[in-house]
């Protein structure tokens, strides 16, 4: 399975939800702590249907300060956001030079952001979510937001779209809750107090419009339906530290991948009893990014602060050779 | 149309970068970071679209609908209509047709270079500064555990605010998320260390709540939201008051401490931290007292990250990262980063604090400036350096927190939610709150750095009350002692061997505060006292105050009868470390058999870190006074500091077989434990040093700590009331 070393700490990987052998990856120097950041843009080869070969650097943008996370345009294979920790949100065009790029920068935010996320149904607009409790919606033609969500009380980890409605998305927060918010109404629709710690990740299940699972530092990982969110559906317990992120598979309605601040990623399934289904135990460092790709069934990568980008498929050693 | 003309009317009206034009490239970083918050500096600097996309021109116009056509772009921003917007019309507006079509054409090819954003990146990234940060964190971070990391020469690395604002709020952050099994205080503990270690000073905590922090936020919500019950509406909005926007923003850190103590005790010791950190910022260089806990704290955590058997965790090089820096060795003085020589933490400390008056600098200091200009004085320097920083609250909290307060209060008041008094109550409530703020700030003022003697003192009136004290503290009954020495300095205020003793007295009784004072008074009283300078020379070296330390050895060395001639007279102005331990050397030469000297010597290799040769001298003043139990204590403080925890019980055990209410061995004995990760047993030596003085504030805090890691958070309510009966019958020695 292949493997790629970035000179910085490992934040965000994301697959191209265009080309099946490309890949975005978001880092950051000194640990996100203070640096710089780039942003890669990385290619499988030989062929995408069997990865196992090579990574190979296609491109990448140097930033003033760490990239927490980047998303790929739904709407374009060659456009990618980035969420910088200098509070900016960046857009990168990978059909231009990097002296060309970014072709925007975003300077709305007044804390670093943590995530974006690109709006799968309509295509036209993202969401960021930052440190400054704040998440905003933008659309790549405006030179600044059209919304902000200030809600939260305290740091936005993470703002992720419904799949199937255009105008609704979760997010997550170091306050203890996730809220549901539809873009046409003025407030949140719904609170939810889904943890006693902060909560650090949430995604939609891809299949069903109405669950969301929420990561958070206590270690658990749990499952919401939100028509009857008093009680979750399932909690997921097997990470030993904070869980850092979560997504559901674009393929399989009820698994879960997650990774953690125990250096692990792990897949669930939460509708069977044993819901661990599998573990990775291939990372040095904290497992902070992570994905699944929509192209090709099983194919997950992750990332870490061990510098290390794996790519490999489910069942597989990530680090076999 | 409109769309396609905006789109590329941007690139008329893009503005050329400056906020990034600094020539120091960490400056630019943080510039670029610190520009972030200020919307008018950072304007739209690219083209707002490329369309060299070959198959779609119109690629991030989305579907092509007007921009108002997309769901919510009302309900936040008339569009366009904001700073950025119209600026990006106006350009629009006023560039003519011909530069129109110059500029579309421009988009259309690639290959030129437009005004982007790398007058901004490129020197970031190659720029000396942040290279060599860059390989120092790094070379630090690999360098093997325990091994102190001394780089060679550093150029100047210009950490600028913003750079330690970055590491200041995202350490804190990130710290809650590695450290959740952790207690609030711990984690506390645990980025104050990190950030006192590169001398970044916390007092602008911009982000720090206990996880969970919002549930009363919460609770709030949902009784807005009809779910009503719980505790009077009023209190729960004085309690979030009290909890959120503050605790956010402000730059004292009192709130916290009031946040997890709920007591005057609580307002009173932060309060004192926060001075420490005043202090510390103009005057001190390393540690603060507020530090010392910290740094305790730290070496638990490594501690506890060493227990932790998963080989992975050993290895991270995260955690040594974090540990490494949060053992203080490293520093950043004056943006120079440097091998922490001045920085030794801990045992240390908090021994030399017992034996002499040492401990809390800021009261030194206080002092020191109380006689040099009177009080009020003091109170303006005071405000004059906490101006700028009150100021930045100010507009911090105004800009991102007030304001929503104000709206969801008025929200909830419009909604009934509150009773028709309750406004009035929290009002009354707010005003409540206030005046106990002055009024604990007040009365800590006033109790820094002067000498507050006991109420009911039966000593009073006593024929001898120096005797009778002498005859006490020999006999190790402390805190009678104590108050018989009150009794002769309040008869006799010019009696250095009273203040001086009662200087003693204080420390071993674990008082550092007190004893600070009344050492301070003793030298007034006599100038050239050996004692008082060796113990004002010693409690400086132990607040790692090394210029400060160095006048009152080399004054001590000046006045001594012996050694007055191994010294040049007059240094005092231009003393170097390398000169005055020279000196000493020299006496030591001159007289092998005085133990003082080998003490003072042992002192000094404490300052500069040279521990086994401080060993090695204490060892040599022990063999001359074996019964000197402060010097047991010594040597144990430096062997716990040198990371020989077992070798240091077995020191305090000697001091305290010859002083058994030697409260400060006590304590240390429980800090060499907790240092071990035998927190159960740290926890038993506190609890015994408490009940023999229930004054020692710093035991307290180590108390609590070990209750923390040792997860009897059952008993954390006892501590905070301080309810010695019941943690004696829970841990009994």
């Amino acid at each position: 399975m292949p493997v790629f070393k970035a000179p910085f700490n490992g934040y965000s990987v994301k697959f191209s939800p265009f080309y099946e052998s490309q890949l975005a990856v978001a880092t950051a120097q000194n640990f996100g702590i203070l640096g710089n950041g780039r942003l890669h843009v990385l290619q499988l080869s030989p062929t995408p249907s069997n990865p196992s070969q090579s990574i190979t650097e296609i491109s990448s943008f140097d930033t003033a300060d760490g990239v927490y996370d980047c998303c790929w345009s739904e709407s374009h294979d060659s456009l990618i956001v980035a969420a910088v920790a200098d509070g900016s949100v960046k857009l990168y065009d990978l059909s231009l030079p990097p002296t060309a790029n970014p072709i925007r920068s975003l300077h709305e935010h007044t804390r670093e952001v943590h995530s974006v996320d690109y709006n799968v149904v309509r295509k036209d607009s993202f969401l960021s979510s930052s440190w400054d409790d704040t998440i905003k919606l933008w659309t790549v033609d405006r030179p600044a937001s059209v919304r902000t969500f200030k809600e939260h009380a305290y740091c936005v980890y993470s703002a992720a779209w419904n799949p199937r409605h255009a105008d609704v998305f979760a997010s997550a927060s170091g306050d203890c809750t996730a809220r549901i918010w539809d873009v046409r109404e003025p407030g949140s629709t719904m609170i939810l107090p889904a943890h006693e710690f902060e909560i650090l990740s949430c995604d939609w299940n891809k299949y069903d419009d109405c669950v969301i699972a929420t990561a958070s530092v206590d270690k658990s990982i749990k499952v919401w339906d939100v028509r009857s969110f008093r009680v979750p559906v399932a909690v997921l317990n097997g990470h030993g530290y904070a869980v850092r992120k979560v997504k559901f598979s674009p393929h399989r309605g009820s698994v879960i991948a997650s990774c953690s601040y125990d250096m692990t990623v792990c897949l669930w399934d939460y509708m069977v009893e044993d819901s661990l289904i599998g573990r990775y135990d291939h990372h040095t460092e904290f497992a902070v990014g992570l994905d699944m790709s929509v192209l090709v069934d099983g194919l997950l990568a992750s990332t870490g602060w061990d510098e290390l980008v794996y790519v490999w498929q489910h069942g597989m050693d990530p680090r076999a050779p | 149309m409109a769309m396609r003309e905006l789109v590329t009317g941007g690139a008329a009206c893009a503005v050329p970068g400056s906020s990034s034009s600094s020539s120091n490239p960490l400056g630019a970083l943080a510039n670029a970071f610190m520009g972030s918050s200020s919307k008018t500096q950072e304007r739209l600097r690219e083209i707002p679209t490329s369309t060299t996309i070959p198959s779609d021109g119109s690629a991030y116009v989305g579907n092509g609908e007007p921009l108002s056509v997309l769901p919510g772009s009302e309900l936040d921003h008339p569009p366009q209509l904001n700073a950025q917007g119209s600026a990006f019309l106006e350009g629009f507006h006023s560039a003519d047709q011909n530069r129109l079509a110059d500029v579309w054409d421009e988009i259309q090819r690639p290959q030129v270079n437009f005004p982007l954003e790398h007058t901004q990146l490129q020197p970031d990234m190659h720029g000396p500064p942040q290279r060599v940060l860059s390989s120092f964190l790094h070379s630090f971070v690999n360098s093997s555990h325990g091994v102190p990391f001394r780089p060679a020469s550093l150029p100047v690395l210009g950490l600028s605010e913003g750079d330690k604002r970055c590491i200041r709020d995202r350490s804190s952050i990130m710290a809650r998320h590695f450290f959740a099994d952790k207690s609030e205080d711990f984690i506390n503990a645990q980025v104050n260390a990190l950030l006192s270690s590169l001398e970044i000073d916390n007092d602008i905590r911009a982000r720090g709540p206990v996880p969970g922090r919002f549930r009363e936020l919460e609770e709030y919500w949902n009784e807005s939201q009809g779910m009503r019950h719980g505790p009077n509406p009023a209190d729960g909005w004085v309690a979030e008051f009290a909890q959120h926007p503050i605790g956010h923003r402000d730059p004292s850190t009192w709130v916290q401490s009031f946040e997890q103590e709920h007591g005057a005790n609580g307002w009173a010791s932060e309060f004192e931290h926060e001075h420490a950190q005043l202090a510390s910022m103009d005057h001190m260089r390393g540690a603060t007292v507020s530090n010392l806990a910290a740094m305790e704290q730290t070496r638990m955590l490594a501690n506890t990250l060493a227990q932790n058997n998963d080989p992975k965790f050993q290895n991270s090089k995260f955690f040594q990262f974090v540990s490494k820096m949060s053992r203080g060795e490293i520093t950043i003085e004056d943006n120079q980063i440097k091998p922490a020589t001045l920085s030794a933490p801990g045992d240390w400390a908090t021994e030399y604090q017992q034996q002499y008056s040492g401990g809390q600098t800021w009261a030194d200091q206080f002092v020191h400036e109380e006689l040099s200009k009177g009080p009020s004085g003091w109170v303006n320097e005071f405000a004059a350096e906490r101006g700028h920083v009150d100021d930045e609250w100010v507009n911090e909290f105004s800009k991102l927190h007030v304001n929503d307060w104000a709206e969801e209060f008025g929200h909830q008041v419009a909604e009934g939610a509150f009773g028709d008094s309750s406004a009035d109550n929290w009002a009354n409530a707010y005003d409540e709150y206030l005046n106990e703020q002055t009024a604990l700030k007040q009365q800590s003022e006033s109790s820094h750095g002067v000498y507050v003697f006991s109420d009911l003192n039966p000593y009073v009136g006593h024929p001898n009350p120096l005797k009778e004290g002498q005859e006490l503290f020999r006999k190790g009954l402390l805190s009678e002692a104590v108050l018989a020495l009150e009794a002769e300095v309040l008869k006799n205020p010019d009696n250095a061997e009273g203040w001086r003793l009662l200087g003693i007295a204080h420390a071993e009784n674990d008082d550092d505060q007190q004893a600070i004072a009344a050492m301070m008074r003793a030298q007034e009283a006599d100038p050239t006292n050996l004692e008082v300078l060796l113990a004002l020379g010693v409690s400086h070296t132990n607040e790692l105050e090394q210029a400060a330390a160095l006048k009152y050895l080399y004054s001590w060395l000046r006045h001594h009868p012996k050694y007055g001639t191994v010294v040049p007279p007059d240094q005092l102005d231009s003393l170097y470390y390398a000169d005055v331990a020279s000196y000493f050397n020299d006496a030591a030469r001159m007289s092998p058999d005085d133990a003082d000297v080998h003490i003072v010597l042992g002192v000094l290799y404490n300052l500069s870190r040279e521990y086994d040769k401080a060993i090695e001298s204490f060892q040599t003043a022990l063999k001359l006074k074996p019964r000197d139990y402060s010097l047991w204590n010594k040597l144990g403080a430096t062997q716990a500091n040198s990371v020989q925890s077992a070798d240091a019980i077995l020191a305090y055990q000697q001091a305290l077989d010859l002083k058994p209410n030697y409260v400060r061995a006590w304590a240390n004995m429980g800090i060499s434990y907790a240092n071990q990760g035998l927190y159960e047993e740290s926890i038993r030596y506190y609890v015994r040093a408490l009940s023999m003085n229930p004054k020692a504030d710093n035991a307290w805090q180590y108390l609590r700590i070990s209750l923390s890691c040792a997860s009897r958070n059952d008993m954390l309510e006892a501590c905070d009331s301080r309810s010695l009966d019941v943690l004696q019958k829970e841990f009994p020695l």
